[in-house]
């Protein structure tokens, strides 16, 4: 036990916890220089969410092995009864109450998808993957939750899954034909889909297309966003300087756009600090996937740095206006419990795989 | 598992893991050169857009109170109108505007002196008033080049406005842009251009028709459009104001006044003090001021000799003539110095040391009492009771009948007028008094000056057995008692039964003007306006002949209605009206008669 706690990864725990106070340094600054609302319980939340992270890692990595499948499955019955029973959130139905905290089950489906396709791929020899019928299975991991989420509308969210889905069957090892021919059939699938947006998603999407036309509406967040950003500068205005949140310009400044007002105060030399950060984590996670000596380990951490990934490029990509606003926060920096919860489970878990990783066994059999 | 096959696993998820990173690598730097786009390449751009997206504070003005009539008829009200406005923020160059402005409608000189000078006092973003209540097709030009001037602003504004031009102009006044001193004023500080009371109630009661400014945050972009607003104070309207005046004497006395070049009626309440009429001609239409411009309509009336603006009922002072013998009357009989059956004969002159003092009846009245003397309006009577008076004891009993003051009426500029005293005399001319000035003084010439409002509250005090009236303006809902000066009961009697006497028993001064639908008491008064020669005095028609308006004496009468239990008292002053018994007695009847009709 000891040994586990000396041998876990505390380049990565830093990472983790240095990219958490730039979050709360930044929520401190978008309440306007107060701890209060956001900044105080996003630090606590950083507290308990250590704890459980490093509570994770050392248990045992077979029982996480054993119970993916049912821990995809619970995490499906979440999702499913958030359309029954759900909260109603911004348009959406998102949030479920789980002892008397509310979470987002769509955040947590990503870490059983990759759970789940970790197990699947450990499980399956490599001569069978090639297999057509072999993808019917992965494939109805991904659907089921995307067809869930699309329908809440979590427009972004269902989006990070497909993505999820595409790195994880990728590194996998699935042939690259298949890949091709799945881009048509989404590309062909574009119209038929745009039918099923909501009206709110398709005015994200145009506002997107073309924000000047709509500058008291929709493009409003992205203009203000890359307004914020841009007047930043190299060096930004300074801690606590940033007069376009100051000034309300910046909306959601403390969830999905918080990353324009450190953009705002702390400059390029901020933001770029903050993407090196992230790709440094990313990067630690897919060293840990390749140190694996079992596919699980590997699909494990390759699939929560994807998923990492994922947050962190479509979060700057959107208030970059290289992407719609389709609202995913920053990891770790964004307020907002559940999301973070989910990100140190996942962490959690990569650590467990690191210190799991020269089992070769995983399964009893 | 084999070992090979676990092999060549490991080296493919191996490869595509890397290729997987390489991906994601390279969106970072998708990402990174994106943030070095908007952030190094653009930053300056975004500087800009960040400067000037920023919250504009715009004062909303406050709607300014109505002024209403005894019955609720509307005096003074506000109407939209459009107006343009700069804002010296969003033009690089005011005066470049204003030229381009100036193709379109002229700006005259001062008002672009006055324009420049505000815009480098206030706020870089408020706006400045250019033009006011544009009309149609000067709105239509300057919509249709609003882009082409930078800074411009159309805006509908409220436009003050009185229902009935020049009737009651000189005592609600009129509103206009402040004046270098005004704007210092607290009311005013953040609304520049604020039009307000320059005059009359409108002037002093400012404080109550303003209302409360507004404000509104809002967000402007780049380009000066309003994105958004972001919080809202509504102006609160100003109070409305109602006064005690009838507008329908108050058109009335007007159309009366008309016949003379100047003049003046006050017809007063004398239970409650309620000025129900207070008419000044010739008037001014306060709508040609408010309307801009108005430069050739206020030469007018600064050029005119007659002064329009100036308000004749408070600010006129005219010696008192006969109307001031009530007063020597009753200082007589209140110091014992005469009762009713005192005499004196009138052989149309007296002496005093080595001047002679005419009564205006060249003939003498013959054997005079108090009664007749001010029936008959004998002034040889009154030289002798006041040689014995004094003239302190006189100008005492004349402040107590509210002469010589200024009352707390919220009016501005009223004249006190004199009420000549030793003590008066010595300090205004360091002379000592002579004699003769308290007989000149009696029949209420020489020093005796006196406003059309003053005449007409003494009037009130008599017609209500002495008690204390004062006048007033603005409607009060509760009751007024005024306080009764006992000492004066005795000689107050005796003198409204003279004064009923004259207007309603033959040889009266104001006989010809009895009414039978509206009886009345009352006291006629010709005031000189210069010395009689003693040549002219002489040629026995110098009162008959035409002689140039200026040199006419002015025309006085004082009266109440009705006689029994008085409820209204008059003055009439007509300048230069020739006497008050041929042209102010009849003009006080009609009055009486209007307003009598209207009780019923």
């Amino acid at each position: 036990m000891l040994n586990k706690i000396r041998n876990l990864n505390y380049l990565l725990i830093f990472l983790v916890i240095l990219i958490s106070f730039i979050g709360a340094a930044g929520l401190y600054s978008a309440a306007g220089g107060s701890y209060n609302p956001w900044a105080s319980r996003h630090l606590t939340r950083l507290v308990f969410f250590i704890f459980l992270a490093i509570i994770l890692a050392l248990i045992n990595i077979k029982f996480i092995y054993q119970f993916a499948y049912a821990l995809f499955i619970l995490s499906l019955l979440l999702l499913l009864s958030v359309e029954l029973i759900g909260v109603f959130g911004k348009g959406a139905a998102r949030w479920i109450n789980v002892f008397g905290f509310s979470i987002q089950p769509s955040e947590l489906i990503k870490i059983t998808i990759i759970l789940a396709l970790a197990r699947f791929y450990h499980d399956l020899k490599f001569d069978e993957i090639k297999r057509i019928k072999n993808l019917f299975f992965p494939i109805l991991i991904l659907f089921l939750p995307f067809a869930l989420v699309v329908i809440q509308p979590d427009l972004g969210t269902a989006l990070s899954i497909v993505m999820l889905g595409i790195l994880i069957l990728f590194a996998s090892g699935i042939r690259i034909w298949k890949f091709v021919l799945g881009f048509f059939v989404l590309l062909l699938s574009i119209p038929l889909s745009l039918n099923y947006l909501q009206p709110y998603q398709k005015d994200r999407i145009f506002s997107f297309l073309n924000p000047e036309a709509d500058a008291l509406g929709r493009g409003y967040q992205l203009i203000q966003s890359k307004i914020a950003l841009g007047s930043g500068g190299l060096t930004g205005k300074g801690f606590l300087e940033g007069s376009q949140s100051y000034l309300q310009y910046l909306p959601e400044k403390q969830t999905d756009f918080i990353f324009t007002l450190i953009g705002e105060e702390f400059g390029f030399i901020g933001t770029i600090f903050i993407i090196l950060l992230f790709l440094l984590l990313i990067s630690v996670c897919f060293y840990i996937s390749i140190k694996s000596n079992h596919i699980f380990g590997r699909i494990l951490s390759l699939g929560v740095g994807s998923n990492l990934f994922i947050y962190v490029i479509m979060n700057i990509s959107m208030v970059s206006g290289l992407m719609p606003v389709v609202g995913i926060p920053l990891p770790l920096v964004s307020y907002g419990g559940s999301a973070m919860l989910a990100i140190f489970i996942s962490l959690g878990l990569v650590l467990n795989a690191e210190l799991n990783g020269n089992l070769k066994k995983l399964n009893n059999a | 598992m084999f070992y090979s096959e676990d092999k060549k696993q490991y080296s493919v998820l191996n490869r595509r893991t890397f290729l997987l990173y390489l991906l994601k690598v390279s969106f970072f730097g998708i990402v990174g050169w994106r943030l070095y786009d908007i952030q190094i390449k653009d930053s300056q751009k975004y500087k800009t857009l960040s400067k000037n997206n920023q919250i504009d504070i715009e004062i909303i003005y406050p709607i300014r109170g109505k002024i209403y009539d005894t019955n609720n008829k509307v005096l003074a009200s506000n109407i939209k109108v459009f107006d343009v406005y700069i804002i010296p923020e969003n033009t690089k160059n005011i005066n470049k505007s204003l030229n381009e402005l100036n193709q379109i409608i002229k700006i005259n000189f001062s008002d672009r002196r006055k324009i420049i000078e505000l815009s480098k006092k206030v706020k870089k973003f408020q706006k400045i008033k250019v033009f006011e209540n544009i009309n149609w097709s000067q709105l239509e030009k300057i919509e249709s080049n609003k882009i082409n001037i930078e800074g411009i602003f159309i805006s509908q504004d409220y436009m003050r406005t009185y229902q009935f031009d020049n009737t009651v102009s000189h005592l609600i006044g009129y509103t206009n842009k402040p004046n270098r001193e005004e704007v210092e004023l607290p009311f005013i500080s953040n609304m520049p251009n604020l039009e307000i009371g320059k005059d009359g109630i409108e002037k002093s009661f400012n404080l109550n028709l303003i209302g409360k400014s507004g404000q509104r945050e809002i967000e402007v972009n780049s380009y000066g459009r309003v994105i958004r607003e972001i919080s809202r104070q509504d102006s609160q309207k100003g109070n409305d104001i109602q006064i005690t005046i009838d507008l329908r004497i108050q058109q009335y006395a007007l159309n009366l006044l008309k016949e003379h070049k100047a003049g003046s009626i006050v017809l007063m309440d004398i239970n409650n003090g309620n000025i129900l009429c207070m008419a000044s001609t010739p008037s001014y239409n306060p709508n040609k001021i408010i309307k801009k411009p108005n430069k050739e309509y206020w030469n007018s009336i600064l050029e005119n000799e007659l002064s329009p603006l100036t308000y004749r009922s408070i600010q006129g002072l005219y010696a008192p003539g006969s109307t001031f013998k009530m007063v020597v009357a009753i200082a007589g009989i209140i110091h014992g110095i005469i009762d009713t059956n005192t005499k004196h004969f009138c052989s149309g002159k007296i002496g005093l040391g080595d001047r002679l003092y005419h009564c205006w009846k060249n003939n003498g009245h013959g054997s005079m009492n108090v009664s007749d003397a001010i029936k008959e309006s004998c002034d040889v009577f009154f030289y002798e009771i006041s040689k014995k008076i004094g003239i302190d004891k006189i100008s005492k009993v004349a402040e107590d009948f509210g002469l010589g003051k200024i009352y707390d009426i919220p009016l501005p500029n009223q004249k006190k007028g004199i009420i000549p005293s030793r003590d008066w005399k010595k300090k205004k001319y360091d002379e000592s008094w002579y004699p003769g000035e308290t007989l000149i003084s009696a029949i209420g010439q020489g020093f005796v000056l006196t406003n059309p409002l003053q005449l007409a509250v003494m009037t009130s005090i008599i017609a209500s057995n002495g008690k204390n009236v004062k006048p007033n303006i603005i409607k009060q809902n509760n009751d007024i008692e005024f306080e009764k000066l006992e000492k004066y009961q005795n000689a107050i009697q005796i003198i409204k039964s003279s004064m009923f006497k004259v207007v309603n028993e033959s040889k009266g001064t104001a006989y010809n003007s009895r009414s039978t639908s509206a009886p009345f008491a009352g006291k006629t008064g010709t005031s000189q306006v210069r010395r009689i020669t003693v040549a002219e005095r002489e040629s026995e028609d110098f009162r008959k002949r035409e002689i140039e308006w200026k040199k006419r004496d002015h025309a006085l009468f004082v009266g109440y209605m009705p006689v029994e239990i008085p409820r209204y008292a008059v003055s009439v002053v007509i300048e230069h009206g020739g006497s008050g018994a041929s042209t102010a007695a009849p003009i006080a009847k009609e009055i009486f008669q209007f307003t009598k009709n209207l009780e019923i």
